[in-house]
């Protein structure tokens, strides 16, 4: 019984700890590479970030801004705008019902944006994103498609019909590498990801069915006047 | 020397056999190593009556060394110890379990050399090798940086090719997706005009790719 404060007041400190120790990481990682005002607002966006949203990718914004010499007010917005991104996909996240988003996942969700993606398209690359499908991995292929160019319809379009035709996770990955083929072709983004959207369906069949299933309901009767 | 005498000689020379039972054709060699053997000294050896004290001396001046000294010699004599644990089984079993746990944790566990305070990937099964490749014709130096490297401008030079202008390197990557960019004689930061790429927030582009335990992709 008497030991109860005593519990008490050391899961107090520690619960001050954690952040504190989370803020002098930052700044030794950060130490003689950025300029001290980026530090401090590293700092303050980490501390003020929500629980889901990661520091890591604005530690390493503010990193390449100091390698690349970009001066620090630039930097600043930088972090700004990445930080309003990462909640913005945590958030597009939740919605989707993935309660406690992963940093992969809610990074990917920020590069999507990034790329050109809308919360809304975020949210529904990751509610159909069920496993085996990684929601980072169908993120950051979303992520890539858009940076490609190819508009964002086709690319949310792209990855969600090769998800329902249930087609491996590896064939989803090689997407992006797809669409520069076909471009390479001489094809448009969109042009690329729209034969590569017709393909997708074309010969799979969900995981555990045989080719040529058809959902329940949805056969088709025979055409008695065709030959 | 013993060796180039013949073993009857040998014999003679331990007083086993005379001199007249060695055959004829030995005798010359059997006088030969007496006269060798006569002429060792054979005094006696004595030894100075103040040999005795000055030994004493040195045993006494060693015993009364320095407190420091004698302390270093406990410390780095190597001397016999006996330990006897009393253990109940489970706990040894729970130990080597342990240590077992501690080792395949410290095998599967990615490895990083630290270097200038970074923190630089080496191969495991964790990452993936992945070739750059940048046509900079006329370049002086060619560097790749990244999300990978923290961005620093110096860990990853690309080497020329020939004189074709394509430098290239290859690069052991975590698992995951990268951004990165080329520098093309420290200081002008070139996007791959081979992989996708994003803004990179300050006016430039990065390029992306993404690396699976597949293999790398230009994600």
């Amino acid at each position: 019984m008497t030991r109860q404060p005593a519990c008490v007041a050391f899961l107090f400190v520690a619960s001050l700890a954690t952040p504190l120790a989370g803020q002098d990481s930052i700044a030794v990682r950060l130490a003689g590479r950025v300029p001290p005002e980026v530090v401090r607002v590293v700092k303050e966006l980490a501390a003020s970030s929500a629980r889901d949203v990661p520091v890591e990718p604005l530690v390493q914004k503010a990193i390449e801004g100091g390698a690349k010499g970009v001066p620090a007010e630039r930097v600043v917005t930088a972090l700004r705008e990445l930080a309003g991104q990462l909640g913005i996909a945590a958030a597009a996240l939740h919605e989707a019902g993935i309660e406690r988003p992963s940093a992969d996942v809610v990074e990917g969700g920020a590069y999507s944006l990034g790329a050109g993606l809308s919360a809304r398209d975020v949210r529904d690359v990751a509610r159909a994103s069920q496993p085996p499908y990684d929601p980072a991995m169908t993120l950051r292929v979303a992520a890539t498609l858009a940076a490609l160019g190819v508009p964002p319809k086709a690319t949310v379009r792209l990855v969600r019909d090769m998800i329902s035709a249930g087609r491996a996770p590896s064939d989803l990955a090689a997407l992006p590498g797809e669409v520069q083929a076909d471009m390479a072709r001489g094809a448009t983004p969109a042009q690329a990801a729209e034969g590569l959207a017709r393909g997708a369906g074309a010969g799979h069949a969900p995981p555990g069915r045989q080719p040529g299933w058809v959902p329940p309901g949805q056969a088709k009767p025979p055409n008695p006047h065709k030959p | 020397m013993s060796e180039a005498f013949h073993p009857l000689v040998k014999q003679l020379l331990d007083g086993e056999i005379t001199l007249a039972e060695l055959p004829p054709e030995l005798r010359t060699e059997g006088a030969a190593a007496l006269r060798l053997l006569a002429a060792v000294d054979r005094t006696p050896v004595s030894l100075p009556t103040t040999l005795d004290r000055r030994v004493m001396a040195e045993v006494r001046r060693r015993g009364a060394a320095p407190l420091l000294r004698r302390a270093w010699r406990r410390l780095v004599e190597p001397r016999e110890i006996e330990v006897r644990l009393r253990i109940r089984p489970w706990v040894a079993w729970a130990g080597a379990l342990a240590a077992a746990a501690v080792v395949a944790l410290l095998v599967t566990r990615l490895p990083t050399l630290q270097r200038d305070g970074r923190s630089v990937h080496v191969a495991t099964r964790d990452s993936v090798y992945v070739r750059f490749v940048l046509y900079a014709p006329g370049a002086q130096r060619v560097a790749v940086a990244g999300t990978f490297n923290q961005w620093d401008r110096d860990a990853a030079p690309l080497m020329p090719a020939g004189t074709s202008g394509v430098w290239t390197t290859t690069l052991a990557l975590p698992i995951g997706q990268h951004q990165y960019a080329f520098v093309v004689d420290g200081e002008r930061w070139v996007a791959d005009p081979a992989a996708p790429g994003v803004s990179d927030g300050f006016g430039r582009r990065n390029s992306l790719v993404a690396v699976m335990a597949q293999g790398a992709h230009t994600l």
